[in-house]
Order: structure tokens, then sequence, then C-alpha cells
């Protein structure tokens, strides 16, 4: 027996704002995804990656000016290297462009996909408790009676995975960025390096959007949890095998896989074909090293595929708005 | 000369004019028109009547088909965020927020209408103590039984203190002493804390209890909309008596005067007495000498109008 008052008392206040309510919806969300012990972990692992994509910044940084305490470090033990170092500087201050920004744009080219694969497999993770959940407990009913409506319950979802990847991915780029060039030895590192880290935040806003929206639509396709998150995985792995095989036969069915068609605008938005070219002709050593990159190669990196991608991307945008508008309601 | 006092009418609370939903060719509600001053109201009909539709169209939870709808004063469709958050609902079906525990969905659903997370987590203590739920707040719903799911239904509805309740078939699955306590709670909504009550029922007994008006929907149309009281006053001239004995005699007397009575398995003597007050039927056991132990006056009153109204819908259809 409750020894306070337990008659219904009035409640008279100030109600939040719309977009409180929103951010509420997220955060349960997000709170629901952050209790997978699974969850937690590939976060975790991808922050440590960000750490290490830190210290390969640092240690290129370092090599680039002539008396960083890495190159005085080799120096101890092979003064060539040092020299090596020392002509670099002298590079670094006559092509900065190309030092810095060339070289951070590769780098996090290659980065920015390899973290994306994480993302894709945190989403992979979440999206049974996106909406397919709700949808075997009639939650939406209870959404719906509030003071919050189908939009506003679908952008709370939508920030949710918007989140999860950017915990997954863009956070740990756009730190190991920031974090790298903040251990640069030069300031200018950061001005230097502002193409590659636009291209992240383009191709990443692009992306993350793509995907979380995909993750919604897929995540109202059943209210099985194990038969959303399998669609996820199937459509992915499908995606992967079949793009290298479709190569050979029909070009037009790689465009089934969003990862494939991920490439293709992260290919058209940081041109890695174009940075390796200029690599190849300007950095020394490099050079003679590239030139033993297969032409087929290079011509892959210099010609994405961007209209199919982009066409194929809004055409899969257009299925899943379909399914949520047509799965997603009170009854 | 007298001044005239203008006639201060309560706002309406629900309003709707030929309000019509269809699921393809099939009418769940047909041309409804109705005008609801605030109270406990009773929405009766049997099952596939339409009462979970109209709910739901109010709610904005189904489009409406035609005609327009207004609840607390608002236009349904075009003001649905702000009348959402004058009203509370418990739907039929199960439903809830799945890994969550009580005291936190009961939290979130308050977060949901707009109340901040401190005042959103006391309110949600505050109703789970109204509708008495205790320590099993902490557990997580999918636990709960039938009983529990439903107590926290009503706290969810009310949370966010509401001016306006729709309860739809707030008693399904619960033993009678949990269907006892909920229409209790349910009854004092209005009657001590003027929360307006919709009550969705098929079960004549529960509304009878609660509510003041009634509203007997079949078909997808409104058959009957008036009070309790009215309803009751069209069915005067029965009465059921409660005798401790000497039943035969009464029965006799009864014969006397041509009125008609039946046994009934209660051991109640239902009587049909034909007048509107009960003075010719104590005149008649004040004859008899025969002191009653209680008179229910016009004991099915409700009963027969649903039956009659249900009667005359199917003749017409």
């Amino acid at each position: 027996m409750p020894l306070h008052d337990t008659s219904y008392q009035h409640w008279e206040g100030v109600h939040l704002g719309l977009w409180r309510r929103r951010w509420v919806i997220a955060r349960a969300g997000l709170r629901a995804c952050l209790q997978g012990k699974w969850m937690r972990h590939l976060i975790v692992l991808c922050w440590v990656s960000a750490l290490g994509m830190t210290t390969v910044l640092f240690l290129v940084g370092q090599l680039l000016v002539a008396n960083s305490i890495v190159v005085k470090w080799m120096g101890n033990f092979n003064p060539a290297l040092q020299a090596f170092a020392g002509m670099l500087t002298t590079w670094l201050e006559q092509h900065p462009e190309i030092s810095v920004r060339t070289t951070q744009d590769v780098l996090f080219y290659y980065f920015c996909i390899g973290l994306m694969r994480a993302g894709i497999f945190a989403l992979g993770m979440a999206i049974p408790l996106l909406i397919t959940r709700d949808l075997a407990s009639n939650a939406i009913i209870i959404y719906s009676s509030k003071a919050v409506s189908r939009g506003d319950y679908l952008l709370g979802k939508f920030i949710t995975a918007f989140v999860l990847i950017f915990l997954t991915w863009l956070g740990p780029v756009c730190a190991a960025w920031f974090v790298g060039n903040l251990l640069a030895p030069d300031w200018r590192f950061f001005w230097h390096s502002r193409v590659a880290v636009a291209h992240v935040l383009v191709f990443g806003a692009a992306s993350m959007t793509v995907l979380s929206l995909l993750a919604l639509g897929v995540s109202a396709i059943s209210s099985k949890e194990k038969s959303t998150a399998a669609v996820w995985f199937m459509w992915w792995i499908f995606g992967g095998v079949l793009a290298p095989i479709a190569v050979q036969t029909q070009p037009w069915l790689r465009h089934l896989s969003f990862n494939f068609d991920l490439d293709q605008l992260a290919l058209a938005v940081f041109r890695p074909a174009h940075d390796l070219t200029i690599a190849q002709t300007n950095i020394p050593i490099l050079g003679d090293m590239l030139r033993g990159v297969r032409p087929q190669t290079l011509a892959s990196l210099a010609t994405p595929e961007l209209q199919g991608a982009v066409a194929a991307l809004l055409v899969m945008l257009a299925l899943a708005a379909f399914l949520i508008r047509n799965r997603v309601r009170p009854e | 000369m007298p001044t005239m006092q203008p006639l201060m009418l309560p706002p309406l609370v629900i309003e709707t004019q030929n309000l019509t939903k269809a699921f393809g060719q099939q009418k769940a509600l047909d041309g409804v028109n109705l005008q609801v001053v605030p109270g406990a109201i009773g929405l009766l009909g049997p099952n596939g009547a339409g009462k979970s539709t109209l709910i739901k169209c109010l709610l904005q939870l189904q489009p409406i088909t035609s005609g327009s709808a207004r609840l607390l004063g608002r236009e349904v469709g075009s003001e649905g965020r702000e009348i959402r958050k004058r009203v509370g609902y418990t739907p039929e079906q199960d439903c809830h927020i799945p890994g969550m525990v009580g005291c936190e969905y009961v939290t979130y659903c308050a977060q949901l209408c707009g109340l901040p997370f401190q005042a959103a987590r006391q309110r949600a203590h505050e109703m789970l103590d109204f509708v008495g739920m205790g320590q099993e707040r902490y557990r997580k719903i999918e636990s709960y039984s039938t009983g529990m799911r439903q107590r926290l239904k009503l706290a969810q509805a009310m949370v966010h203190d509401p001016e306006i309740i729709f309860l739809d078939e707030p008693t399904n699955g619960l033993d009678p002493k949990g269907q006892a306590q909920i229409l209790d709670l349910v009854n004092s909504l209005w009657k001590r804390y003027g929360i307006t009550v919709v009550l969705s029922s098929h079960l004549l007994h529960d509304v009878d209890r609660i509510c003041e008006q009634i509203i007997i929907i079949a078909r997808g149309r409104v058959l009957v909309h008036d009070t309790l009281e009215n309803l009751k006053a069209r069915r005067r001239g029965a009465a059921e008596v409660v005798l401790s004995g000497r039943h035969q005699e009464f029965e006799s007397a009864c014969l006397r005067r041509n009125w008609a009575c039946e046994p009934l398995p209660n051991g109640h003597i239902k009587v049909e007495h034909h007048s509107d007050s009960l003075n010719s039927l104590l005149g008649l056991l004040d004859e008899i000498k025969l002191p009653p132990l209680e008179i229910i006056p016009s004991p099915n009153a409700l009963e027969e109008t649903f039956v009659q109204a249900l009667e005359i819908s199917h003749a017409t259809a």
C-alpha cells in the first residue's frame, strides 16, 4: 500500500517542443540499440580503428618534417633516413596541396570505405529495433495516439539510424582527421587537408542518409525481427557476391547492390584515381611504386558509374518509402 | 422588462457531421452525426458495429473518408498533434513499446506528449500508483499478465493529464475483481477529477455502471444518443423486487392487478406495473404487508433499449 497520496493529480506545465519529442523517440531507439553487447563492441572497434588512423596520420605528418621527433628517432638508426625526411620537408614546402591533400584524400577514401562496412553491419544489427519491433508489438498505435505524427515517428527512427552510423563511421573518421592533424607538426595541415575532410563529409552525409532510409525500409518489411535482419544482411552479401560476377555478364546487375552504388559514389566524390595520378608523377619514390598498379584498376577508379549508381539508389529509396508508407500505420 | 439570461451550454467535446469511413465498399461508419457534451459516455454496440473505428477516426489513427469531426473544439485532420496532446487512449488490442519496464514506458509516453523528463517520470509513478501497480512497474512489460497490461494501458493514457480519455474495451480479459477495480478507477475519472470518459464496450453492465450518456452504434450508424436517465425513463413500468419470502403471495397479488410477473434465476421477481412511478407497486406491497428488501426500478432499461435499437437497425437494413 503506497504511503503517499495516490489520488489523481492534474498537471500544469509547459509542453516540450516538437523537436524535443522527436529526439525522445530517437534517444529511446538509440538506447535500445546500445543495450546490445555486440553493438557496443562494434562501436568500440570503430573508434579503435580511428585511433589507428590517427597514428598513421601522425606518422605521415612527422615524416614530412625534418626536425620532428620521429625523424630524429629514425636518424639515430640511419642518418640517410633523416636526410630523406629533410628532402620531403622541402617538397612539402613546395607542394603542400600534393603532400598533405593528396595523401590524406587517399587515406581517408580507404578509411571511409572500410568503416562504411562497419556502419552497414551496425545497421543490420539495429534493423530489428528500428520499426520491426514496433510493428510486432503494435507500438505504432501508441505512438500515433500521442502528440506525434507518423512523420515525427519516422524522423525519430531516422535520427536513430543516422546517429548509429555516425558512431560507427563518420564519427571515428572525423575524429581521426581532427586528432591526426592536431598532432601534426604544422597547423597548416588542417588547411591543406580541408579537401579530404570535405570529401568525407559530403560522401558521409549522403551515404548515411541513404543507408538510414534503406534501413528503415527494410525494417518495415516484416514484424519478425530475424526476417528483417536477414533481408539486410542477405542483400548486402548477395550484392557483394553479385557485383564482380555481373561485370562479365550483365553489368547493370551490379547496381542491385547498394554497397556497389555507394562505392561508385565514393569514387566520384574522392576521385582517388586523380590523386593517384598526381602521386605517381609528383611524389618521390612513390611514383615508381604506384606504376605497379594495374591499368584496369586505375581505369575502374577513374570512371565511376555515377549515373547508374544514383539512379539505382533513388529507385531503392523509392521502394523503401513505399514500404514505409504502407507498413507503418496504426492498423 | 426582465433580461434574458444566456443559456450556458457546456462546450461540445465531440462533434461530427456526416462522418463516414469506408474500407473499400464496406462502410464502417455511415454518416455519423454526434454532438457530445462532457461526461462519462458509453459507446455501445455489438462487435463490428464501428465503435473502435469511430474512436480511431476521432484520434486520426484512421483517415476519414468524408464528413468532418471536431474533438475538444479542434478540427480532426488538421490539428492532430494538438488534439492528441489533450486526449488519452487505451487501445483494445495489446500494444506496448518493447524492451521497456513499466515505469519507463509510461514515462516515455508522457514525454511523447511533451512533458519534460522530470515531470514525466513523476507523473508516471503517480499514475502507476493510481492504477494500483506496485513493484511490478520495474519489470519488463513482456512479463506482465493481462490485468497488469490493462492497468498499464490506462496509466499511459492518463499520464499527460488529458481532458478526454477513450477506453476501448478496457475490461477485456480481466477477472471479475480486476474488472471491478478498473471500472471503479474509470468511474472516478469523471466523477472526481472531471476528465471526460468515452467507454467503448459491448458489455452493457460496465456501461450501465459508469456512464451518464449512451451512444448506441450498429452497422456504422448512431441508433441512440441520449442520457442514461432518459433511456431509463422511457422504460419505466417495470421493476425488480427482492423479497425475503412469501413469493407466491406476492405473485398472486400482482396477477390480481393484471401485472405480469416473472421469477428470475437470481431470486428476484420482475414485475411490469405499467406506471411511471413506483407508488402503485409500493401500495401493493403495503396492502399485503410485505416489506421488500430492495426494489430496482427499470432494471434492464439499457439492455432493452440496446436490443430494440438493434432490432430496428436489422429491420431497416
